[in-house]
C-alpha cells in the first residue's frame, strides 16, 4: 500500500487505542431509525427512554418524513421498566397505536431495554394478532455500533423478514441500497438523480432500501436483477445478502459514487455495459459534460484560480472518496488530507485505489473524530477544507481561508435539495466553492461611516 | 362555555389540585417525548467554559448534543469556540465486561488532549444499567489529572428533563469553595445553560445585566451561561443569588441558601412593569440598593410610558387567550398572563398539559403564591396521539374557543391562526428580543401594535397548509 504523509488507522492515536473520542457518527439506533423511516405507510415505535426519541427525530428529518403522514412513538422507559422490565409497557403502547392507518410498525430497541433483556421479538409476536398492521422488531441498541452498523442491522432484518422470494425476476431492474448512508444533507437529490439516470437507460427500480419505499416494494425486492449500493459506508452487507439469497448481482461495485465528471462517466458506463444501454450512457455523459462546461462558461465562476491549492477533505466515505478526484481533476486543487468518518476494509481499498490512480499521497485518517481532524488540519495546514460546519470551527486559528461546507452543514439551510451526484451535482459543488470564495473576500468591518 | 372538545375548564389552582389528587394523570402520550435527563444535564454542563463533558456511553447520546448544542447553538449562535464533547464509545464488550477501566483511561486521555479546567463524566443508560461506578472513577481520576473531575449520574431513564437540570446545578455546587471574602453588591444569576447569550441580538439576560449594572450591582457568574470554573469557585462570595428564570434557578438558589446561607431572591420572570419592578427590587433591596433601583426604575418607566399607555389602551377589556403548548415555555406563558391582567385584559390560558404541572410543580406553586391564578382550558386534542407539530386538532379547538370570547386577542406564536389579532411572542424572532424588563415592554408593545393594526391583513395560506395540511380552512 502506498503511504502518503502517514496514515492513522481507525481507533488509534500515537500507537495506543483511543479511550476518548469526539465522534462524527451517531449510534446504531439512529441508523436503524433512518432506515425504518424510509418505508412509507409506516410508523416507528422506539422502545427506549425518551431521549432516544430525539435520535428518531433526527432520522425523521434525514428521511424527509412528513409529520402529517408518519408518526413516531416512544415507550419512554423509566427506572421502573429498567428494574422490572418494559415488555408490558411495550405491548400497551403497541395496542395504543392499533388504530393508526399504517401497513407496518417498526419496533426499535435501544440500549436500556436490550441490556435488561426485554424481548421485543416475543412481544411483537404476542401482540401481532391484535393489530391490523405488520409488526417488525429491530434489535438495534446504540452500543451495537455506529449509525452505519444500524443501517446494516435494519436492512438485514427487513430483508430477512419482509422479502418474499420465489417470484420471477423483472428484466432490467435494480434494487437501490442505502441511499440514506450519505452525508450530503440533501441526499435525496442524489437518489433522484440516480432514478433519472436509470430511467434514461431503461432500467427499472424494483425497490429502494430505503426512501419512501412502500412495504410491497420491499417484499418484491427479490425480483430485481441487480443491486446498486449508493453508499461506501453502509449497505454492502445487504447487497451481499441479496446476492447470496436471491442471486441478485451487484453492479458498480468498486467504483466511487458518481461525483465529478470522471466518476460519473465510470458509473454510468458500468451500468450501460451491464444493462446493454451503453449508447444511452454515452449520450448522458456527452450531454452532461457539455451542459456543465456551457453553464460554467455562461455563469463565469471566479473560484477557479485555486490551482494546486492544498486541500483537505473531511467527510463520510460516500462523499469523501469521490471528492478526491473531483477536487483534484475538476477544481485543480491538491488533496493533502483525507479524513473519513468510517474505516471499513472496502473504504480503505477504494480510497487507496483512487489515490494510486491519481498519483496522490495525502495524509489519510480513517475513522476520524473531531480531535483527530483538528490535529490533522494543524499538521497539514490546508488552504481549503471540504467538510462540515464543525471543520469551520475546528480550523479556527489554523489559517484556513476557505471551508467549503458540503456535508452536515448547519450554517446554510437548503430548501431545495441539491445533489452532488451527476452533472448538476458538479455545478452544485462548484457553487459551494464559489460562495465560500465570495464570503472569504467579504469585508468584516467598515473602515469609516457614511455621511448619510 | 359550551364546547365538546373541552376536557377541563377552571383555574390554575384547580388544575393543580386535580393533578395532585391523581384525577388528571400527568402522563404524556406515546407520541410526545421531552428531553431526557442526560440531555438537560449536558445543557447545563456545556454552559461552563473549558469543560470536557465526558459521556460514558455509546455515540448516539453525545453526538446529538454535540451537533445541536455545541456546533449549532454554541459555536454558530453564541460565539463559543469549538469545545470538545468526549465519549467513551461503549460497545457490546463493555456492556458485558464493564467500562470502568476504559472510563479511567478516557479521563486521562481527555485531560492530555484538551487541557480543560474541568471534566464532568456524564453516565448514559448503558453505563448506568451495567453499574459502572462513575463517581469512584471520578475520584480516582482526579488524582491523576490536573483539574477537577466530577461525575453525574444522568442516565436517560433516571429521571425526566427537569432532574437533569437540577442534578447538574447541584453538582456544580461541589466546585464552590468557602468564601475568603464577601463581595458587596455582587450576585450570581442562576439557571442559565448552553453558554452565553447569542452574539448578534440582545436577549433577556442582557436586559437583566443592563439594569443591574445601572443600579450598581455586579454579577460574579451567570451559572451556567458561559461562566468559568474560577467564577464558580468564587460563587459563595456573593451577597445574593437571583434567577433569570424562576423555574430553572429555583433549585440551585434554594440549595445554596440551605447549604451556604446565601439568600435567594424569589421573584418571577420580569414580564411587564410590575414584575420587572419586583424583580429588580427583589435583588436590590437585600443589597441595600433599593434607592438606586427606584431611580433606575423611575427613569426606565418614564422612557416606556408611551408604550405602557398604548398597552393599557390596547388590552383593556380584552380576553387574552394565551396558548402554552405553542408558546416557548409554560412559565413564560403564565408570566405573560400576569402581565396581560396588569393591563386590564382577562387572561385565559389554553392547554397547559398536566404533565407540565407535575414537572414544574415548585414554579407553579410559586406563581399561585404570587396571586397569579388564571383561567385554564384544556382540550381533547392535547391528549391525543400525534406529534406536537401535528397539532391540527388543537388548532381547530383553539379557533373554536377564541370564537366564544368577546374581544379576544391571542398571545402565542404565529403558527396559530385564530380569528382574532395574533401577538407573535415566539422566541424564534430575535428582532423582538428581549421580552424581559423595560426593553421587553417596548418589544411586546410593538408586537401588540402589529397584531392589532394588521389584524385584517391576509394570513399565509402557505404556512397554514405547511402546518396543518391542505385540507385546513
Amino acid at each position: 500500500m502506498e503511504q502518503g504523509r502517514g496514515e492513522e488507522p481507525a481507533g488509534a492515536a500515537a500507537g495506543s487505542p483511543e479511550q476518548c473520542t469526539d465522534p462524527y457518527l451517531r449510534c446504531a439506533f439512529n441508523g436503524a431509525a433512518q432506515t425504518a423511516l424510509g418505508v412509507s405507510g409506516s410508523a416507528l415505535l422506539a422502545h427506549s427512554p425518551q431521549g432516544c426519541e430525539y435520535l428518531v427525530n433526527n432520522a425523521f428529518a434525514s428521511q424527509e418524513c412528513d409529520y402529517m403522514e408518519t408518526i413516531t412513538l416512544c415507550t419512554k422507559l423509566c427506572v421502573d421498566e429498567i428494574v422490572h422490565g418494559g415488555e408490558d409497557l411495550l405491548a400497551r403502547t403497541i395496542r395504543e397505536a392499533k388504530n393508526l392507518p399504517i401497513s407496518i410498525l417498526f419496533v426499535l430497541s435501544a440500549c436500556g431495554p436490550e441490556i435488561v433483556g426485554d424481548n421485543i421479538v416475543a412481544v411483537c409476536e404476542t401482540v401481532q394478532p391484535e393489530v391490523k398492521f405488520r409488526l417488525l422488531p429491530i434489535e438495534c441498541a446504540g452500543f451495537r455500533g455506529s449509525q452505519y452498523d444500524g443501517i446494516d442491522i435494519a436492512l438485514d432484518t427487513m430483508l430477512r423478514k419482509l422479502v418474499k422470494g420465489g417470484g420471477e425476476k423483472v428484466p432490467g431492474s435494480v434494487c437501490l441500497i442505502a441511499p440514506h448512508a450519505n452525508a450530503n444533507p440533501t441526499w435525496t437529490a442524489d437518489l433522484a438523480w440516480v432514478h433519472q439516470a436509470l430511467s434514461r437507460m431503461g432500467i427499472r427500480v424494483a425497490a429502494t432500501l430505503t426512501h419512501r419505499t412502500p412495504l410491497s416494494a420491499i417484499e418484491n425486492a427479490a425480483s430485481a436483477e441487480a443491486s446498486i449500493v449508493l453508499s461506501h459506508d453502509a449497505g454492502q452487507k445487504a447487497a451481499d445478502f441479496l446476492s447470496a439469497s436471491y442471486g441478485i448481482e451487484q453492479v458498480c461495485r468498486g467504483i466511487p459514487q458518481p461525483i465529478g465528471m470522471t466518476n460519473t462517466q465510470r458509473w454510468l458506463s458500468a451500468l450501460g455495459e451491464r444493462f446493454d444501454a451503453l449508447k444511452a450512457a454515452e449520450e448522458m455523459v456527452t450531454e452532461g459534460e457539455r451542459m456543465v462546461m456551457g453553464t460554467c462558461r455562461r455563469k463565469w465562476p471566479m473560484a477557479r484560480f485555486l490551482y494546486r491549492t492544498p486541500a483537505a477533505i473531511v467527510a463520510d466515505a460516500t462523499v469523501g472518496i469521490p471528492l478526491v478526484r473531483f477536487v483534484t481533476e475538476e477544481m485543480e486543487m491538491t488533496p493533502e488530507l483525507v479524513a473519513l468518518y468510517s474505516s471499513q476494509r472496502q473504504v480503505r481499498e477504494l480510497l487507496e485505489q483512487e489515490l494510486r490512480s491519481l498519483g496522490l499521497s495525502p495524509k489519510v485518517v480513517y475513522g476520524t473524530d473531531v480531535y483527530k481532524t483538528r490535529k490533522a488540519l494543524a499538521e497539514v495546514r490546508p488552504r481549503v477544507v471540504f467538510g462540515s460546519t464543525i471543520e469551520r470551527h475546528a480550523s479556527e486559528g489554523l489559517g484556513v481561508p476557505y471551508v467549503v461546507e458540503v456535508v452536515r452543514m448547519m450554517r446554510q439551510f437548503r430548501m431545495i435539495n441539491r445533489e452532488y451526484f451527476g452533472y448538476t451535482g458538479i455545478l452544485n459543488l462548484f457553487e459551494c466553492v464559489q460562495n465560500e470564495w465570495t464570503m472569504a473576500w467579504r469585508s468584516k468591518e467598515k473602515r469609516y461611516q457614511a455621511k448619510w | 362555555m359550551e364546547n365538546d372538545s373541552i376536557v377541563f375548564h377552571g383555574s390554575l389552582q384547580q388544575l393543580l389540585e386535580k393533578v395532585e389528587t391523581g384525577e388528571m394523570i400527568p402522563r404524556l402520550q406515546a407520541s410526545h417525548a421531552p428531553m431526557c435527563k442526560f440531555f438537560t444535564a449536558y445543557y447545563v454542563i456545556s454552559g461552563i467554559r473549558h469543560v470536557v463533558p465526558l459521556v460514558h456511553g455509546p455515540t448516539g447520546c453525545p453526538l446529538y448534543m454535540s451537533d445541536f448544542v455545541r456546533t449549532r447553538e454554541c459555536c454558530e449562535i453564541r460565539g463559543v469556540p469549538l469545545e470538545p464533547t468526549a465519549c467513551t464509545t461503549l460497545d457490546e464488550s463493555h456492556v458485558i465486561y464493564g467500562g470502568e477501566g476504559k472510563l479511567l483511561e478516557a479521563v486521562k486521555e481527555a485531560y492530555a488532549k484538551y487541557h480543560p479546567d474541568l471534566i464532568v463524566i456524564l453516565s448514559c443508560c448503558c453505563s448506568g444499567i451495567i453499574g459502572d461506578d462513575v463517581e469512584s472513577i471520578a475520584r480516582e481520576a482526579e488524582k491523576l489529572v490536573g483539574c477537577r473531575v466530577l461525575a453525574l449520574r444522568s442516565e436517560g431513564f433516571g429521571g425526566d428533563f427537569r432532574s437533569g437540570y437540577e442534578d447538574a446545578f447541584k453538582l456544580i455546587m461541589e466546585l464552590m469553595e468557602p468564601p475568603k471574602t464577601k463581595r458587596k453588591a455582587t450576585i450570581n444569576i442562576l439557571g442559565a445553560r448552553w453558554g452565553p447569550n447569542p452574539t448578534e441580538f440582545n436577549w433577556d439576560l442582557d436586559e437583566i445585566e443592563r439594569l443591574l449594572g445601572d443600579i450598581g450591582i455586579q454579577i460574579n457568574a451567570v451559572i451556567a451561561g458561559g461562566c468559568t470554573v474560577e467564577q464558580i469557585r468564587h460563587a459563595r462570595e456573593v451577597e445574593l443569588n437571583a434567577s433569570w428564570c424562576y423555574d430553572w434557578g429555583q433549585k440551585l438558589g434554594d440549595l445554596m441558601q440551605e447549604r451556604f446561607g446565601i439568600p435567594y431572591s424569589r421573584t418571577g420572570q420580569p414580564y411587564g412593569p410590575t414584575a420587572t419592578k419586583e424583580w429588580l427590587l427583589g435583588v436590590a433591596g437585600p443589597l441595600g440598593k433599593e434607592k438606586d433601583a427606584l431611580e433606575v426604575i423611575e427613569r426606565e418607566m418614564r422612557e416606556v410610558e408611551p408604550d405602557l399607555a398604548y398597552m393599557r389602551r390596547a388590552l383593556e377589556g380584552k380576553t387574552a387567550v394565551i396558548e402554552i403548548s405553542e408558546f416557548p415555555g409554560p412559565i413564560r406563558a403564565l408570566s405573560l398572563a400576569r402581565m396581560a391582567e396588569e393591563f386590564g385584559a382577562h387572561p385565559v390560558v389554553i392547554n397547559v398539559h398536566p404533565y407540565t404541572i407535575k414537572e414544574r410543580m415548585p414554579s407553579i406553586r410559586y406563581i399561585l403564591e404570587t396571586g397569579v391564578n388564571p383561567e385554564i382550558i384544556l382540550t381533547k386534542g392535547l391528549f391525543h396521539l400525534g406529534s406536537f407539530r401535528s397539532s391540527k386538532e388543537t388548532e381547530d379547538e383553539l379557533e373554536a374557543i377564541v370564537r366564544e370570547y368577546d374581544n379576544p386577542i391571542f398571545f402565542g406564536n404565529s403558527g396559530r391562526f385564530p380569528p382574532c389579532p395574533v401577538v407573535n411572542l415566539s422566541l424564534m424572532n430575535p428582532a423582538f428580543q428581549p421580552q424581559y424588563g423595560f426593553r421587553g415592554i417596548r418589544n411586546i408593545a410593538a408586537l401588540i401594535r402589529q397584531a392589532l393594526e394588521n389584524e385584517n391583513l391576509p394570513r399565509s395560506r402557505l404556512f397554514r397548509g405547511m402546518l396543518y395540511g391542505t385540507r385546513a380552512r
